[in-house]
């Protein structure tokens, strides 16, 4: 079928063609108050066609895989190409020489029967709410994915990738006088013996009934702790400021930086597609450019974007394996840890914020200006110690000006779902809204 | 898509095992992107989202099953693979009727609009930021077009078809100057075609995106406090959405997660706060005819001069509440089960003019633009973004700020609001839950929150 519209697009006129295609097959189970509250299986594959016509490239995506639908979308790719005006670099990859191996993803989470995770649900909802404090928990939710990932193109290239993946995830809440709190708590593994529902229900319940019962704090400038969760967030957000894309639309201030000191002598952020800590391992990138790591800052210096195969041709640098989704993103991308332990970083803190949960980064950060306001709870740390619960606060910052000032890093690495990492991080000092 | 007695078929092999729902749900969508960067077309694609959801209920049990491949077998094998969940009678489906017609009114669909003609709107509108300032450093114009249809088939006899088209315009300008950079942009869309390009003014608009990227290079940061805060009409109706609209959502209200729970005839806002949601609004980007379920939209009403009037319910968490649906059943497309959702929400205008509300305000935030928020519905916490915003100082307008934002709590809010102008305006935007990303309206009259906590950077000592 690929090759034939390969062979098809060829006819049409298009210098270069190619077929990238995905197969999710899909379970998500959703438990509430002992009950199943949903079931949802899917199947589904759908196409994207890059294609070069008169040097420009244009892309088209579909799910209706008739030999019709295919035909239209070359004809509307061939319009749509006709159409761009821009200069850019038109490439469709002929392959890298070799490509990392990286261990098989090959669990078959279907072999486990659709009882034995609905009861694991069951047994998560029902642990949590042994807790005294915890009044429901809003959602548990177990989630599997087998994904297979095809790229074949009229330069010969022809790859599979496959990602195959469960995930849980459960909301407490937690409630004290007239205090609510939610604990959530997000598990990504690739095989399902990984899943440890006892550990999940002790971290829950743990953390949620720490933080209710919190106060609001007065409005000015403490040093502030971001916990690894939620610095991975930020990394995650301003990610879209490292890719050469952003860069050559004047959309972030690192632009013209490269090798560069922009950021603290003590921070660097690496990205690694190979990492076996992280939950994916991604031997090469949605346009078949092999993946490897690399340093995006080394000891506070701006090593260089992230590139896909245009943004690399017009930087004049080589690819580095970024390409995906028809743009630019990292893989497994990591601010690198430090030695000391979470008490070790607090320790020298007098009077300070402990961030644990944020709210709105997507709204109130601005990856333009660097820029960031985001609603935040926590705990205040009083004389090197974790104090009493903070709730309702404002933190607020620019996220480059931020990594100037870091006083120390954990040795907490931990990677969220979008496969970002961070420690915990202690940060010299941000603007906190309160109470007035 | 496929014929209707296959349809009726397919429907009845899923009751054979008990269940006393099925629905399935076809679509068939198109989009067309245009992007322009600084006066170059830069970035055109075409997209085709094309599948089935089949959805079986018992009881209130619910099992969905969504594939791309539409056709007999397929579906059959879907649906058998979902009724092994349930066990029970056979029970009887009542037999499909006949469709109620829709209205859609867009007049230049994508497959009329030439690439060129795109090309011209949007290039024109980019390079008309781009002159407005030399510090102006990317302007950029973009187009999405979108055609959604859709065939909802169940087995309480619904069969009902809906063409959704869908048009948004986005405009950004980025300045810098001195190592700073700011944004303004602009974001307008309709349920129209390309005709929206004669319904809007975008011009005005991209010069407004343009002067307030420029206006915020000199902005200040705020200084984190708590005070009076003047939200202006159109976008800044955000605040009730996040703070109030999602509450009001069936999917938190059915599972007593929401703080409105259980509050219907009574009190939750002030005299001055009347808020509805409607499916309805002609030519509104939040609009449908009939909803994800088949059901005709309609005006919901939500409060009534401070006081709970209804929630948004679709028909299963209906079931759980003991309520009717009131057509507010939506999903981003056939991958997600349908929820009750918002369409185009608003809090009604009252009598009093903006111009008065500010000279009232001795020291205050004027929220001109808003960004996005997010609403926890357990804890009913929420925050905003406020983008352009100045200060209000002994009831005049004075210097723009940025880099605010707004904290609250839903059960508060609206009880603070103490002053409605008579100005409504709508606002769009994507709304992100449950059933994946739809368009909604936010919209809202400037009004004035008495006191609420307003967060940034500035002040630093």
């Amino acid at each position: 079928m690929y090759q034939k519209w390969i062979t098809r697009g060829l006819e049409k006129g298009l210098t270069d063609i190619e077929v990238f295609a995905t197969r999710e097959q899909s379970l998500k189970l959703t438990v509430f108050q002992q009950k199943l509250d949903s079931h949802v299986t899917s199947d589904v594959e759908s196409i994207r066609i890059r294609g070069v016509y008169q040097g420009k490239l244009a892309s088209v995506t579909f799910e209706n895989t008739h030999d019709e639908t295919a035909e239209r979308m070359i004809n509307q790719l061939i319009e749509n190409a006709k159409a761009l005006t821009v200069s850019e670099p038109a490439i469709i990859y002929e392959g890298s020489p070799s490509y990392p191996k990286v261990s098989p993803a090959d669990f078959d989470f279907s072999s486990v029967p659709v009882l034995d995770k609905i009861n694991m649900l069951k047994k998560i909802e029902a642990g949590i709410l042994k807790s005294p404090l915890a009044s429901n928990v809003s959602t548990t939710v177990y989630i599997e994915s087998n994904t297979s990932t095809t790229i074949r193109n009229s330069k010969g290239l022809n790859l599979v990738r496959d990602a195959n993946y469960a995930y849980l995830y459960t909301v407490g809440v937690f409630k004290k006088d007239d205090d609510i709190k939610t604990e959530y708590y997000t598990k990504i593994v690739k095989n399902y013996q990984m899943l440890n529902p006892d550990q999940m229900i002790e971290e829950v319940v743990y953390k949620g009934e720490r933080k209710v019962g919190g106060s609001s704090v007065k409005s000015k400038r403490y040093p502030v702790v971001f916990s690894n969760e939620v610095f991975s967030e930020m990394l995650g957000m301003y990610s879209s400021t490292f890719n050469g894309q952003a860069a050559l639309r004047n959309l972030t201030l690192l632009k013209d930086k490269v090798g560069e000191k922009v950021l603290g002598d003590n921070v660097s952020i690496i990205d690694n597609p190979l990492l076996e800590e992280a939950p994916f391992q991604i031997p090469f990138d949605d346009e078949g450019v092999a993946c490897g790591p690399r340093y995006v800052f080394k000891d506070g210096v701006f090593e260089g974007f992230l590139q896909n195969l245009k943004t690399a041709k017009m930087f004049d640098v080589a690819p580095t394996g970024h390409g995906f989704n028809n743009g630019i993103s990292p893989t497994n991308l990591y601010l690198v840890p430090g030695k000391l332990s979470f008490d070790e970083l607090i320790e020298p803190i007098e009077d300070g914020i402990y961030i644990t949960d944020t709210s709105g980064l997507h709204a109130g950060g601005n990856t333009v200006s660097g820029d960031f306001s985001m609603q935040a709870s926590g705990f205040r740390i009083l004389k090197g110690k974790i104090d009493h619960p903070v709730k309702m606060i404002v933190c607020s910052g620019n996220f480059f000006e931020m990594l100037k000032h870091v006083k120390g890093l954990a040795n907490d690495l931990s990677f969220d779902i979008s496969s970002i990492g961070s420690p915990s991080v202690h940060i010299e000092a941000l603007t906190i809204g309160g109470e007035a | 898509m496929i014929e209707k007695q296959i349809l009726q078929n397919l429907i009845d092999e899923g009751m054979s095992t008990g269940a006393d729902f099925v629905e399935i749900f076809l679509e068939d969508t198109w989009s067309q992107h245009m992007l322009v960067t600084n006066g170059d077309v830069s970035q055109l694609g075409s997209g085709n989202v094309h599948g089935v959801g089949v959805r079986l209920i018992q009881g209130v049990d619910e099992v969905y099953g969504f594939t791309n491949q539409v056709d007999e077998v397929h579906i059959l094998s879907l649906v058998k693979n979902l009724r092994a969940s349930f066990k029970g009678e056979i029970k009887s489906s009542v037999p499909l009727g006949d469709k109620k017609p829709y209205t859609t009114k867009a007049i230049k669909q994508m497959e009329d609009v030439t690439n060129k003609e795109r090309a011209e709107k949007l290039v024109a509108l980019s390079n008309l930021m781009k002159a407005h300032d030399p510090r102006i450093i990317q302007a950029i114009a973009e187009s999405v077009e979108k055609r959604q249809s859709i065939l909802v088939a169940n087995s309480k006899g619904v069969y009902q078809d809906d063409v959704r088209v869908y048009t948004r315009v986005f405009v950004q300008a980025v300045a810098s100057e001195n190592g700073i950079m700011q944004y303004g942009y602009e974001a307008p869309g309709r349920y129209a075609g390309f005709e929206i390009f004669d319904m809007i003014d975008f011009e005005a608009l991209a010069l407004e995106a343009a002067t307030s990227a420029i206006t915020l290079l000199g902005a200040d940061d705020i200084k984190p406090q708590v005070m009076p805060v003047i939200l202006n009409n159109g976008f800044g109706g955000v605040i009730f959405h996040e703070a109030c609209g999602h509450p009001l959502e069936a999917t938190s209200v059915a599972k007593g997660l929401s703080p409105f729970v259980g509050k219907l005839g009574e009190k939750i806002g002030s005299d001055v706060v009347t808020a509805y949601d409607d499916g309805d609004v002609d030519g509104a980007w939040g609009r449908s005819s009939f909803d994800d379920e088949g059901k005709k939209t309609q005006k919901n009403l939500l409060i009534e001069n401070g006081v709970l009037k209804g929630y948004l319910v679709d028909y299963r968490r209906g079931m759980i509440m003991g309520m009717d649906s009131t057509g507010s059943a939506r999903r981003q497309n056939y991958k997600f089960p349908p929820t009750s959702r918002m369409n185009s929400t608003y809090i009604a205008p009252g009598k009093d003019k903006l111009e008065d509300i500010i000279k009232d305000t001795t020291h205050g935030l004027f929220a001109k633009k808003l960004g996005g928020g997010q609403v926890s519905p357990a804890t009913g916490e929420f925050n905003f973004a406020v983008i352009e915003g100045y200060m209000i100082e002994n009831g005049k307008i004075t210097k723009p700020v940025r880099g605010a934002m707004l904290i609250g709590h839903g059960k508060d809010i609206l009880f603070k609001i103490d002053r409605v102008a008579d100005n409504l305006e709508f606002g769009q935007g994507m709304c992100g839950s449950l059933s994946g990303s739809i368009p909604v309206d936010v919209g809202q009259p400037p009004l004035r929150v008495t006191g609420m906590t307003v967060g940034g950077s500035g002040g630093q000592q």
